[in-house]
């Protein structure tokens, strides 16, 4: 890797946060109504779900629920990017980044980087409530934590820019994503631990394979370490390789896409 | 002299439309190379995959030697393209836009300030610097799409219909902008419908049509080109009926088009033949009044070139 390559990845990502940054208000908006979520819901909720009984420990479900809303709200940031990615081809923008003097794969990578880090840094706010409800938490976890989720976003972006750009449709982005936003979410460990689940095989089964159960579930692992152990769909080094494999497999696909399958065109 | 731009066979097909039909087509180096043909005739196809955003049904296509799809990443380097459609987005603003290019293309970011500034000035931008993009004017976006190139200087420079909706002053800024582009070292590509431009411009024109090469060379070669190249109109003393003596006597030498007052002819090199058919007629007592020698407008040979009828005058 050289010097061009850094400085185009460099420039690559700071096309994303340019765009995040226009959408500051949105930005402000998402963290208000998960600042709702987490306190009048959230306890809400808590007050109703009894996980007592049902569990081999005692886990206490608000800060269980607090870091799955935190999971789900990363992903679907995430996934938001598809929208940003779908109206930058509508406009002919990715046209435009083709043409320019920078390799397909680099380009695949800054974009997967730079979205991953949009998407982070979006989801910073949230993190930080999180944070300041779970009261001590460690600052080893808090490193490893903020390093899966920057991980586990960029990841979400790789898949994300390969299927819009193969898609070139923005209708069939529209309901692709609108619906693995929510299906994905709600077979996956975000409101409820696998042991809850298994009454239920098909959807232990998603759960179990679902990125966004591991994420959420490492997640609880490092802030809720002793007790949660027990229950988390896998162990803690599972599912940081299973985060990692696959930050690397769909940074791999969207460059595999870009570099041979993409072309200008043929979106209206 | 070296070629820049080597087309063979190129075909381009978007489902069952042939946007581009077995093209052949080589742009020399530092020429200003003029593509030329009616909408939908393969311009904007053949641009983009030069410059590798579209890639080829079937056919080559190499910028200095290197094959488009294969090399991709080393023809980047060398092409720089001016969209048709500006590129960006609503909420864009042409300084942080032209800013972000010029590093993109390799400026450090104190000479991209300078750069930037210094296009932006000569195009008129500086003062729409800071505007949204959706708050400009069709040609000012146009301008800021043209100001990407002039900022990147590359060695292969193209501008798909650079002047449309452009006033003409800016048009004729646009213009010397190009040239000085070329002059500093860019083999210069336009794609446009524009006769004036393409005659004021373009050292060398290939017309095209339905996507194939329907002529090419200098403008003179292709208005040359023509059968039936030159006009020469006459105006004769006397009434219809000398008209139609003259115009008996005339056929030989090409196809004529009589009017109420004035006879053309159309043929090949019309100033060595007004001559002779000046001579003639007056041999035959003929009175004439006026005798003109025109030569075809680039819009005739386009007509021409494009299956049209040819224009009448
Ligand atoms: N992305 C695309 N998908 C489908 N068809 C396309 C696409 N791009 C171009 N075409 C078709 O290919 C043909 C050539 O289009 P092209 O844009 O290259 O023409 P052009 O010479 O640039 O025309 P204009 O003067 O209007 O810009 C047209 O029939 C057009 O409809
Ligand atoms: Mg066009």
């Amino acid at each position: 890797m050289n010097l061009n390559t850094l400085r185009a990845l460099y420039l690559l990502i700071l096309w994303d946060l340019n765009k995040m940054l226009r959408r500051a208000v949105f930005v402000a908006m998402r963290v208000i109504w998960f600042v709702i979520q987490v306190t009048v819901f959230g306890l809400a909720l808590t007050a109703m779900v009894r996980l007592r009984g049902s569990l081999p420990v005692d886990v206490n479900y608000y800060e269980f629920y607090l870091l799955g809303i935190y999971t789900s709200m990363l992903f679907s940031i995430s996934v938001s990017r598809a929208y940003d990615i779908a109206e930058e081809f509508e406009e002919g923008i990715v046209e435009y980044h083709l043409s320019l003097p920078i390799s397909r794969r680099v380009f695949a990578v800054g974009r997967t980087i730079g979205g991953g880090i949009a998407s982070f840094l979006f989801t910073l706010p949230m993190f930080a409530v999180v944070l300041w409800l779970l009261e001590d938490v460690n600052v080893e976890a808090v490193i490893i934590s903020l390093s899966s989720a920057l991980l586990f976003a960029m990841s979400i972006t790789g898949f994300v820019l390969s299927i819009v750009l193969s898609l070139k449709s923005g209708d069939a982005t529209d309901i692709m994503f609108g619906v693995l936003d929510s299906l994905l979410i709600r077979l996956s460990t975000v409101f409820y631990p696998a042991v809850v689940l298994s009454r239920y095989a098909p959807y232990l089964y998603v759960a179990l394979v679902n990125p966004i159960s591991h994420i959420a579930d490492f997640l609880r692992t490092l802030f809720l370490f002793e007790e949660y152990r027990a229950i988390a769909i896998a162990s803690p080094i599972a599912m940081a390789s299973y985060i990692l494999g696959l930050a690397v497999g769909f940074s791999s696909l969207a460059m595999y896409i870009v570099e041979k399958k993409v072309e200008g065109g043929g979106w209206r | 002299m070296e070629v820049a731009v080597k087309i063979r066979k190129l075909v381009k097909r978007f489902g069952n439309t042939v946007a581009v039909d077995s093209l052949d087509l080589d742009i020399n180096e530092g020429e200003i190379f003029g593509l030329l043909g009616p909408n939908g005739s393969g311009k904007t196809t053949t641009l983009l995959i030069i410059s590798t955003v579209y890639k080829p049904t079937s056919g080559e296509v190499y910028v200095y030697g290197h094959d488009v799809i294969r090399e991709g990443d080393v023809v980047r380097k060398y092409v720089g393209i001016a969209f048709q459609e500006p590129k960006a987005l609503w909420v864009d603003k042409p300084y942080e836009l032209l800013l972000w290019h010029a590093r993109v293309v390799g400026y450090s970011t104190s000479e991209a300030r300078e750069v930037v500034k210094n296009v932006m000035e000569v195009l008129g931008l500086w003062e729409h610097r800071n505007k949204y993009f959706y708050q400009l004017s069709g040609g000012t976006r146009k301008k800021v799409e043209i100001a990407k190139v002039l900022i990147q200087k590359p060695k292969i420079a193209i501008f798909d219909e650079p002047t449309a909706q452009v006033d003409v002053i800016s048009k004729h800024a646009l213009w010397d902008a190009i040239r000085e582009l070329r002059t500093q070292g860019s083999t210069v590509i336009i794609a446009t419908n524009d006769m004036f431009e393409a005659e004021r411009m373009c050292e060398r024109i290939a017309i095209i049509y339905k996507g194939k090469l329907k002529a090419l060379g200098t403008v003179e070669e292709l208005k040359d080109s023509i059968p039936e190249g030159d006009i020469v109109e006459l105006m004769l003393d006397g009434d219809e009926n000398t008209y139609l003596r003259a115009e008996d006597l005339l056929k030989q030498y090409g196809k004529t088009v009589r009017s109420n007052d004035s006879l053309k002819i159309f043929l090949n090199k019309g100033e060595e033949r007004a001559i002779e058919i000046l001579d003639l007629l007056k041999s035959r007592g003929f009175k004439i009044r006026k005798i003109m020698v025109k030569e075809p407008s680039l819009d005739d040979v386009f007509f021409y070139m494009t299956g049209a009828k040819l224009k009448e005058g």
